[in-house]
């Protein structure tokens, strides 16, 4: 049963969907693009019925839209976009919007977001801060004789200590990191951490032509870095993070 | 693509370059991220019930904190481990100098069960630690 059409993303009307990539659904939905002038969508029948969110629709929804990233330009939509039929996505997204999505298109080719990612290595970390701050390495010393159910409030009290040195550590990290990518891209927008151990999470949009230039300048930090954090790029991805719906 | 992926874990201060997206990845970007299509279309609008999804860490809260202090009184641990090859030194010299390999990772085995002993019940918080783990 399909009664609906699920839209991906936006792209240019010459774009062609991916063929090794499906779509969501059960079994995976084929993508297509309908297209109205010089833009087009990237859709697939879904069943409105079944509601939205496992794991393997999340990951197609991703991954589409990326691989499509790798070749041209793409707007990503939010997950869980469904309009009534192929009629209502030209008539009512694609045409009403199409110059708006064209130069948004043109302003992002030959770009493509690339996601920036630090992780603390733990034990290195927290040895900085006990390194850093007596006091705490005291208290975590006094908690480690004293039977578990004694030392709730002082494990929260260190805890927190620790806590409060790691972030101070990130801010100062992911500031390092920003600049050490900044020559490198197009625009940089730093994400909320996801994890306590996160050192930097930073998405870039870059020009895909100076990718190696970008990953370069990171090679350089992980070196630095080595021992105490590793360092992650993912990309080219479509702009999630670029993208912006002005109302 | 033009992704390389670099051997994990391995060589010193690589960057990592995976060559897809993992489900943590997606989860904080796709879901609030991208161009919300309400914003574009009101008539069409297709209402699909979503599964609930929260898989975002709170990475300041109580679990956190007494997450970290637990990873300090294992840092103590594992701290004691380094200065154990002198003990083991010591038992060398003790009359045990030319035993086998075997034996010599007896001792440090042993030694580090007494280090784990002495603090108390870091079985159990092995075990916590690997429930509390976030996936990545």
């Amino acid at each position: 049963m399909t009664d609906a059409v699920y839209v991906y993303g936006i792209v240019s009307a010459d774009t062609a969907p991916p063929r090794d990539h499906a779509g969501i659904g059960d079994p995976p939905a084929k993508v297509q693009t309908l297209k109205s002038g010089d833009v087009a969508a990237l859709v697939s029948p879904i069943d409105a019925r079944t509601p939205l969110g496992r794991k393997e629709d999340l990951l197609a929804h991703q991954r589409l839209l990326d691989a499509v990233a790798a070749d041209g330009p793409v707007l990503p939509l939010t997950f869980g976009a469904a309009l009534t039929d192929p009629d209502a996505v030209v008539g009512e997204l694609l045409e009403p919007n199409r110059d708006d999505f064209v130069r948004a298109l043109d302003e992002l080719r030959g770009r493509a977001e690339y996601m920036v990612t630090a992780r603390y290595v733990q034990e290195a970390v927290l040895g900085e801060v006990l390194d850093e701050h007596p006091e705490l390495a005291e208290l975590r010393d006094s908690i480690a004789g004293r039977p578990e159910e004694l030392t709730h409030q002082d494990r929260i009290r260190l805890g927190e200590g620790i806590n409060a040195a790691v972030s101070a550590k990130r801010e100062h990290d992911t500031r390092a990191l920003a600049d050490v990518v900044r020559p490198h891209v197009v625009q940089a927008v730093v994400r909320e951490p996801a994890h306590e151990l996160d050192a930097a999470r930073i998405a870039v949009l870059a020009e895909v032509d100076a990718e190696e230039k970008l990953t370069g300048s990171l090679a350089q930090v992980a070196r630095d870095w080595h021992g105490r954090a590793e360092i992650r790029v993912r990309g080219p991805l479509a702009p999630y993070d670029f993208v912006t719906t002005v109302r | 693509m033009t992704t390389a992926v670099q051997p994990q874990g391995g060589g010193g201060g690589m960057v990592d370059r995976p060559s897809s997206s993992s489900l943590a990845d997606v989860l904080d970007t796709i879901l609030d991220k991208g161009l919300v299509i309400d914003a574009y279309v009101r008539v069409s609008l297709v209402g699909i019930e979503l599964l609930t999804i929260d898989a975002r860490v709170v990475v300041a809260s109580v679990d956190t904190y007494l997450r970290f202090a637990e990873a300090v009184g294992r840092l103590n641990i594992e701290q004691d481990k380094e200065s154990l090859p002198e003990l083991v030194g010591d038992l060398n010299e003790g009359g045990a100098q030319h035993k086998s390999k075997g034996a010599v990772k007896g001792a440090l085995d042993a030694a580090g069960e007494k280090a784990r002993d002495a603090l108390g019940g870091d079985d159990r918080e092995r075990h916590r630690e690997r429930r509390s783990r976030k996936e990545d």
